[in-house]
Order: C-alpha cells, then sequence, then structure tokens
C-alpha cells in the first residue's frame, strides 16, 4: 500500500508538473554559474511553507536533481563550472568542447547522470530500510558521534583547513541554541529580546548565506563576458553508452557512498570518481585533462549517484547528507516530519514518495538535458548583471515570507555580509548550515547520553568504548581531527622517508 | 581566490574580530546555567563557544603570520558593486515597511541593474518594470506571499482589477 506512492508523482498531474518545473529550474540555476543549487532550494523553501508537504518535497526534489546534473552544462560549455560538483567535469569537459565536440559531451554527460542518479536512488531505495531499522538500536551517544563526524567531514573535506571547518561548525551550533532551552525553557543567548526566544530562522541564516553571500562574491566577476559555443550533435551513440558502463557504475558506487556520508556531497564524489577513472583508465585515448571522455563519465555518474547517497543519512537517521539536504531536512521539519529512523515507520509512504519523485527526475533531467539546447546557450548567456538583483529582491523577499517579519531580513542581511567575508578569507560555510540543522540533535543526544551514565563523563567514555559502532564512530572522529594537527604531515613525511629506506633492505 | 598561503587585506581584523565575538558568546554561555553539570542547558552552549573560541584563536594566530598577499588590493576585496549592492539592500530592507513592496523593489531593481549593466536609465527602469510584474506574478498571486503594501493600495487595486474581469468594475 505505501509503495503505491512511489508513483504517486507520476500519475499526479499537479506534482508532475512540480517535479518537471523543479528539474528545468534546476538545470538553468545549476548551468548559471554563481547560481547554485543550495542558494536554489535555500530562497525557495520560504516560498513553500504554505503548501502541502508532497508538492514543497517534490519541487525541490526536481531542483536538487537537476541542479547537480546543470552544473555540468557550464563546465563544458565555459570552463566555469555552474556547480561546485561540476568542478571535476570541467576538467575533461572543456577541452572537448574546445575540440568543437560540446555537443557529445553534454549529451554523454547527460546520459552518465540520468544512469548514476538512477544508481543512486536503486541504492537508496534497497539500503534506507535496513540502515533505518539498524538506526532504531542507536543510543544517543551514537547519534551525538555521528552528527559530529558530519560537522567534522564537511568542514575537512570541502575547505582549505579543518580548522576553519570546525570554526564554522561550532558557529552554526552556537546559532542553532539560540532561543528557549527545548528543555528547561531557560533563556540562551537571547539577551533579553522576546523576540529572540524563538531562536533566529534557519531560513533567514540560510538564504543569507547561500543566497546573498554568494550574490556578493559573485559580483566580483561581473564583467567577465559569456563565451559563445556552437552545438551540434548532442544524443550519444549506443556504443559509447555501452564503452563506458563499467566505469560509469564504479564511478556510481563512488557517489552513493560519499553522498551516504554525512556532510559529504556531489562534489567531492565527483573529484573522486574522476580520480579513480585516472587511476584505473590504464590507456586513455586522449590524456586526462586533454578531453578524455573517462574524465568526463566519471564525475557526472558520481555526482548524481550522490544525490541518492545523500537521502540515506537524511532519511534513516536524521543527519543530512549534505548542505541542500540540510535545507529539506529543515523544511520538512516546518512541514511537521521528523526525518530519521522513526519516519520510515510512521511515515513509509514519504519515503516511497521520495523514491518516485527522485526517479521521475531523472526522467525529466534526460528529456530536458537532451533537448532544449539553445534556449540553454541563451539562458547562459544572459548578462549576469541583469540576474543577481533578482536573486536578491527574491531573497529579501524569501527571508520576509516565512514569518512576515523584517527582523528575519535583518538576519539574513547580517549573515549575507558575515557569509560574504568568511567565503573571502576561506572559511567554509557548508559547515554553519549543518551546524544550525543539527544543533537541536546534538545538544538533546548529548543531554541523554550523559544523564544516562548519570552525569557521569568516565560512564559515557566507557559506554563508547564497548560498544563496536560508537568505538567506529568515536575513532573515525579522532582520525579526522589528528589528521589536522601538524602531526599528521610529520608521519607522513616519516613514513614516506622509511620506505625508500626498507625498499634497499 | 582565497590563497591559504597569504593573507587578504581585512583579513587579520576580520579573525580578530571572531575572536572577540567567539569570546563574548563564550562568556555569554558560562552566563547561561553556570558550570553547574553536565547536563544544564548551558553545558553544550559551553562547549560549543569554547570551541569558537579555541579555534578562532588559533585562526588569527595563524592568520598573523602569513605573508600579505601581493596580487589583491583593497578594491579587489570590496569592489565598487558589493559595496553599493549591500548599500542598497540595506536602504531596501529599511523601506520596505514604509514606502511598501512594489516602490522599494522597482527602485532597487532599477538603481542596481542600471550600476551593474552601466545602461541607459530608462533600459533599467524598462528591466526592473517586467522583472517585478513577474516577480509579482509568480510569488504574490502563485506563491500567495504576502508582501508589505506601504504606499500602493495594492488589494484595492487587485480588488478592482477582479472586478473588471468579473464585469462589475465601475
Amino acid at each position: 500500500m505505501d509503495f503505491a506512492h512511489f508513483f504517486m508523482s507520476w500519475i499526479d498531474p499537479q506534482l508532475l508538473g512540480l517535479v518537471g518545473l523543479g528539474t528545468f529550474a534546476g538545470i538553468y540555476i545549476g548551468a548559471i554559474p554563481g547560481l547554485s543549487v543550495t542558494m536554489a532550494v535555500s530562497i525557495l523553501i520560504s516560498f513553500t511553507f504554505g503548501w502541502e508537504m508532497y508538492d514543497a518535497l517534490a519541487l525541490m526534489i526536481g531542483i536538487y536533481m537537476g541542479g547537480v546534473y546543470g552544473g555540468s552544462r557550464t563546465a563544458i560549455l565555459l570552463n566555469i563550472p555552474g556547480a561546485p560538483s561540476a568542478i571535476a567535469t570541467a576538467l575533461d569537459g572543456y577541452p572537448l568542447a574546445k575540440k568543437g565536440l560540446a555537443g557529445e559531451a553534454i549529451g554523454l554527460s547527460t546520459t552518465m547522470s540520468a544512469l548514476g542518479g538512477l544508481v543512486g536512488i536503486a541504492v537508496l531505495g534497497l539500503a534506507a530500510p535496513a540502515v533505518s531499522e539498524f538506526a532504531i538500536r542507536f543510543q544517543p551517544r551514537d547519534y551525538l558521534l555521528l552528527a559530529v563526524l558530519g560537522i567534522l567531514l564537511v568542514g575537512s573535506l570541502s575547505g582549505e583547513s579543518l580548522i576553519k571547518g570546525v570554526f564554522a561548525g561550532a558557529l552554526g551550533l552556537t546559532i542553532g541554541c539560540v532561543g528557549l532551552d527545548p528543555l528547561t525553557a531557560e533563556e540562551r543567548f537571547t539577551f533579553g529580546h522576546v523576540e529572540l526566544w524563538g531562536g533566529i530562522s534557519f531560513v533567514a541564516v540560510m538564504i543569507g548565506l547561500f543566497g546573498v553571500s554568494e550574490a556578493l562574491m559573485q559580483l566580483q566577476h561581473i564583467d567577465t563576458p559569456a563565451v559563445k559555443q556552437k552545438i551540434s550533435r548532442v544524443i550519444p551513440s549506443w556504443r559509447a553508452v555501452v564503452k563506458f558502463l563499467p566505469l560509469s557504475l564504479q564511478s556510481s558506487a563512488i557517489g552513493v557512498i560519499i553522498g551516504a556520508l554525512p556532510g559529504t556531497g556531489g562534489d567531492i564524489a565527483a573529484l573522486m570518481a574522476y580520480d579513480h577513472a585516472k587511476r584505473v583508465t590504464r590507456n586513455p585515448k586522449v590524456p586526462f585533462g586533454k578531453g578524455a571522455q573517462e574524465g568526463l563519465v566519471a564525475p557526472e555518474t558520481a555526482n548524481n549517484a550522490a544525490v541518492g547517497g545523500a537521502f540515506i543519512p537524511m532519511l534513516t537517521l536524521g543527519i543530512p547528507g549534505d548542505s541542500v539536504t540540510a535545507i529539506i531536512i529543515g523544511a520538512m521539519f516546518i512541514h511537521g516530519l521528523n526525518p530519521g529512523p522513526m519516519l520510515m515507520i510512521e511515515r513509509p509512504e514519504m519515503f516511497w514518495f521520495i523514491l518516485g519523485a527522485l526517479v521521475l527526475a531523472v526522467g525529466f533531467m534526460l528529456l530536458f538535458g537532451l533537448t532544449g539546447i539553445r534556449l540553454f546557450v541563451k539562458v547562459v548567456e544572459l548578462p549576469r548583471a541583469m540576474l543577481f538583483p533578482l536573486i536578491l529582491l527574491l531573497s529579501i523577499i524569501g527571508a520576509f515570507a516565512v514569518n512576515n517579519s523584517l527582523t528575519d531580513v535583518y538576519w539574513m542581511l547580517g549573515f549575507g555580509v558575515l557569509g560574504y567575508f568568511m567565503k573571502l578569507y576561506g572559511y567554509q560555510l557548508g559547515p554553519v548550515i549543518l551546524g544550525v540543522i543539527l544543533s537541536r540533535l546534538i545538544d538533546d543526544n548529548w543531554r541523554r547520553a550523559i544523564i544516562s551514565e548519570r552525569e557521569s563523563l568516565g560512564g559515557l567514555m566507557h559506554g563508547i568504548l564497548t560498544s563496536p559502532l560508537s568505538l567506529t564512530l568515536f575513532l573515525a572522529v579522532l582520525a579526522i581531527l589528528f589528521t589536522s594537527t601538524p602531526l599528521w604531515p610529520m608521519l607522513k613525511t616519516r613514513l614516506h622517508r622509511r620506505r625508500p629506506g626498507k625498499d634497499e633492505a | 581566490m582565497h590563497d591559504p598561503s597569504r593573507r587578504l587585506p581585512g583579513e587579520r581584523l576580520f579573525s580578530v574580530l571572531m575572536v572577540a565575538a567567539s569570546l563574548f558568546l563564550f562568556h555569554t554561555a558560562t552566563g547561561i546555567s553556570g558550570f553547574a553539570g553536565l547536563a544544564e542547558p548551558g553545558s553544550f552552549p559551553i562547549f560549543v563557544t569554547g570551541v569558537m573560541a579555541i579555534t578562532s584563536v588559533v585562526i588569527a594566530l595563524r592568520t598573523f603570520r602569513l605573508p600579505h598577499s601581493l596580487e589583491h588590493g583593497w578594491r579587489a576585496i570590496f569592489p565598487g558593486f558589493v559595496i553599493l549592492t549591500a548599500i542598497l539592500m540595506g536602504f531596501y530592507a529599511l523601506a520596505l515597511k514604509p514606502v511598501g513592496f512594489l516602490p522599494t523593489s522597482f527602485l532597487f531593481l532599477t538603481l542596481s541593474t542600471w550600476a551593474m549593466m552601466r545602461c541607459a536609465l530608462w533600459r533599467a527602469a524598462g528591466f526592473a518594470a517586467l522583472s517585478l510584474i513577474l516577480v509579482y506574478v509568480v510569488f504574490r498571486l502563485v506563491f500567495s506571499v504576502l508582501m508589505p503594501e506601504g504606499l500602493v493600495p495594492e488589494r484595492e487595486i487587485l480588488a478592482y482589477i477582479a472586478a473588471l474581469f468579473s464585469g462589475g468594475g465601475k
């Protein structure tokens, strides 16, 4: 009965239209450099508060899937990745375009993105029920460690320095603490202002960090002219698809695993898949970096496979797989849903609906990806000076629309300016939003864990060290922290020095 | 743009501000419930602001040791467009409630497009009007987002248009 919800978005014309519209918009938003999926979803979320949950989810899923794919278009055509997940795509995609093979490169990337997307969704469908069943046995300390791991992972993998990532994560957690304590109603960081009792609207934080700050950053490059490309054949040959099938399946596996790790998303998956392709392709027809099709196939498959992967921790543990799923979690909270192991038990129909909508979004992605190229080129060539004032206007409307409050607009502007400086000086913004979303979960589970051990840190540590799961998570947290200390490079240098010695012996 | 081995203009000041903010937040966190116990409402805020304070100090120390970036001057960090846009957004937010959504947005779009595209003012105004109509139809009419009316009696105008279409316009 619940499985019937899989087809809900396929049958209901309104939901079908919303997934289609979302995917279409996502492709174009993802393709325009400076407009990110995170930005689009964070602005959009504020407009869908009054909607039915299914409608809101249908639109967001479409945008997410389309946006991850859309970034590849500009990476291929202009050598400017439209989204971080398309950074690796540009390495070989642009050289292909320079050789006059832009159409073929777009066709191949579209087909492989669809394939990767489907593999990711299949794994989500198979793994999520099992993970969810397993997660019911999680102790509060496991949730605590998992959430900390997520913030550290996104902090360490997505930026230049872990310490800045940790700072950003802690900042997000602090922002999430503002308001009345959920257990004792004690005021935290309210400074006597009643308006702060309900906390800072996370939508205002998100729009500020991902909408306004990104737009301000892009204003620095507003004079960069758009490059024009001629595109001929788009639909790839069957032979090419079959040829790259093994590599794309391997890349999909990388994409799903990386996507499923809390805090890591398509951008890291794509870079790792590109690296994998370089290692497994012994004799590429064209060298990597000069237009190797393998270098295009691997990241494109992986980044879309990561979408399905990112939904696994979100739906089963309530921990976002990346920034976009962090925002979707926020939307689900607002609509009265509680992502986590109980969601699969209490609202299994929601899981099947998401799965069905994701598959539908892949179908639309294939359809829109292989058609409408001329319109696409026109949109990408639009001067960015026309777009940014509109984005900023939408950001303001979005922040205001949530609570009809100007205070949220001021918060949004404040976080926009802060986000601009943070980005400028090399701080990552992903951990901030993950921190805001996970603050409550970490705080609750920390207190549950410590209360269950009668406020004894020794008891908590004993619990961690004697449980295989907790111990694994704890060691993972320690490993990430260790690799950011000066000891790690010292150890690596020592090991490298020893190796030649061993060989000689 | 950011090269981790070089220090950008203003980076030292920003790192110091982060230290000051972190220490202030840590001080505030200690005032929530003191150090009464590990499960108290203040324990988690103390921990996270403590992490903020420690990491911000480390970041600041590292930043102070970095050599100055020779490539980027202040103009690269704060281009005129960024400053102008930030100021326009500030004014927009202040004027939104008293003046209303439509006139404020029209002015904001016209001025920012005019400055960024360096086109004639009438073209910027035309573009702003077109964009605003699109935004209004999508967000006000489709998404039903209520924006401050201010000086423009929006509801009366909408009611009048609706009445015209239903044949009851006066």
